[in-house]
């Protein structure tokens, strides 16, 4: 019962994306295509540590040497484990074999499990540069790449740059704002002192996705407003939807500008 | 039952055929895995199971630390003092072992600077980081409940990366 419950416990985190092998065979590269029908179905049996899929990944690049998912997926494992020297060496060549789709993965990862801010400003900036498309969003989906940038820009302390960045991703013709686009604006606006704005953030935060962390902040630029009433409200709110669990979360790591619940009660 | 049990035993019997022919692999038995060292391990630390197979990140709980990752970071703001070594800048990653107990051990180091290079990083710096993380005492086991609400308790893998700028401790990862 406990080897079952494990398994069980275990499997969801082993899918992920599925491969469309096809693919290769339309553009003529036969050599990946079977390299890819070799670790097509890996995921149903093996969970990304184990050594059996390095090891059919490893048979697949023989096979296809520049078989750039393999690179990635190998990665993954070192990612979770916070292996960072092993997981660049993977993750470089991947992108090296194939920028479109492993660029922006690269900068997203080196922010959400490293925190390094300027190695992921510089790889969604060349993204950016190379691409003529819509560069697109984290691998999680919580942010567009460019709010992923924003936010980098102000952990460096950039902050105006990152208002910057954030405005234009918002404001751009057919964008719909994030789960946490309008909190992380707003807690910038806060940072520079720029109440009103930040309020304003704050409230078209609430009515997308309203967590206890925005509704904190939200507190806390009442206060300093003065507006005392809305103050208590919103603290009261913050502390209902912690206990709800309505926050921010992310199983591998945190977000940028979590908050914690000790600062919600004890402010 | 059946249709669950016939894909779980074919999982563990190819497991099972890998472990046997595995001598000259070059990966091993799970990625990051950590094997008891009698020179740097406690002889006394016990796993619940043989084989660790959890990660930190397993489980719907959002922290496997009492009183969340704040009471982490309180302890290094509190304990951590870079006097030796201003001109270190990289991660360093502790990696370690929480058994069902909430106990740890298992302690692994690496680093690398702010190239994803390998750097051993000043002793002062590393071995202080060590001392705190061993004396962190909030890890809670993961705990999962079957449908027949049986409590089971597993030992995980959990690291902490240190964020390192100019001997200065930044940040705290996960």
């Amino acid at each position: 019962m406990r080897n079952t419950l494990l398994i069980l416990f275990l499997l969801p985190f082993a899918t992920h994306a599925q491969l469309n092998c096809k693919a290769y065979l339309y553009t003529g590269d036969t050599a990946r295509y079977k390299a890819c029908i070799l670790v097509e179905n890996i995921d149903s049996l093996y969970g990304q540590f184990m050594r059996p899929f390095h090891e059919k990944y490893d048979e697949a690049l023989k096979i296809a040497p520049n078989f750039d998912y393999a690179y990635r997926e190998k990665s993954t494992a070192y990612l979770k484990s916070g292996d960072f020297i092993t997981w660049k060496k993977l993750i470089d060549k991947a992108v090296e074999l194939n920028w479109r789709l492993n660029l922006g993965y690269r900068g997203w990862c080196r922010y959400q499990f490293f925190r390094d801010y300027e190695g992921a400003i510089k790889d969604i900036e060349l993204l950016d540069s190379l691409a003529k498309y819509d560069i697109g969003y984290s691998q999680n989906g919580d942010y567009h790449l460019n709010i992923a940038k924003g936010i980098c820009y102000s952990a460096i302390g950039q902050k105006q740059k990152a208002i910057q960045i954030f405005n234009l991703q918002i404001n751009t013709p057919n964008y719909e704002a994030g789960l946490y686009d309008y909190f992380q604006l707003g807690v910038t606006y806060f940072e520079v002192k720029d109440y009103q704005n930040a309020l304003i953030c704050f409230e078209k935060q609430a009515k997308i996705n309203n967590l206890a962390d925005n509704e904190y902040l939200k507190a806390k630029t009442n206060k300093i407003l003065g507006n005392t009433a809305e103050y208590e409200k919103s603290k009261e709110l913050a502390i209902k939807l912690f206990n709800e669990n309505k926050k921010l979360f992310d199983p591998y790591t945190h977000h940028f500008n979590k908050v914690y619940y000790s600062s919600i009660v004890n402010d | 039952m059946k249709k669950l049990f016939i894909p779980l035993l074919f999982i563990s019997m190819s497991a099972f055929c890998q472990e046997q022919k595995s001598t000259t692999s070059l990966y091993p038995r799970s990625i990051g895995n950590i094997e008891f060292d009698p020179n740097l391990d406690k002889k006394e630390f016990q796993l619940c199971r043989s084989d660790v197979d959890v990660q930190y990140y397993s489980g719907k709980n959002d922290t496997n630390y009492q009183g969340d990752k704040e009471m982490i970071e309180k302890a290094f703001k509190e304990k951590y003092n870079p006097e030796n070594a201003k001109n270190e800048s990289g991660l360093i990653r502790i990696r370690f072992i929480v058994n069902c107990k909430g106990e740890t051990d298992r302690f692994r180091v690496i680093g690398m600077d702010e190239n994803y290079q390998k750097k051993i990083f000043d002793k002062s710096i590393t071995e202080q980081l060590l001392r705190i993380s061993k004396n962190l005492k909030g890890w809670m086991p993961k705990n999962f409940t079957s449908k027949t609400n049986e409590v089971f308790s597993y030992d995980y893998y959990q690291y902490l990366i240190f964020k390192i700028k100019n001997g200065q401790l930044i940040e705290i990862l996960p």
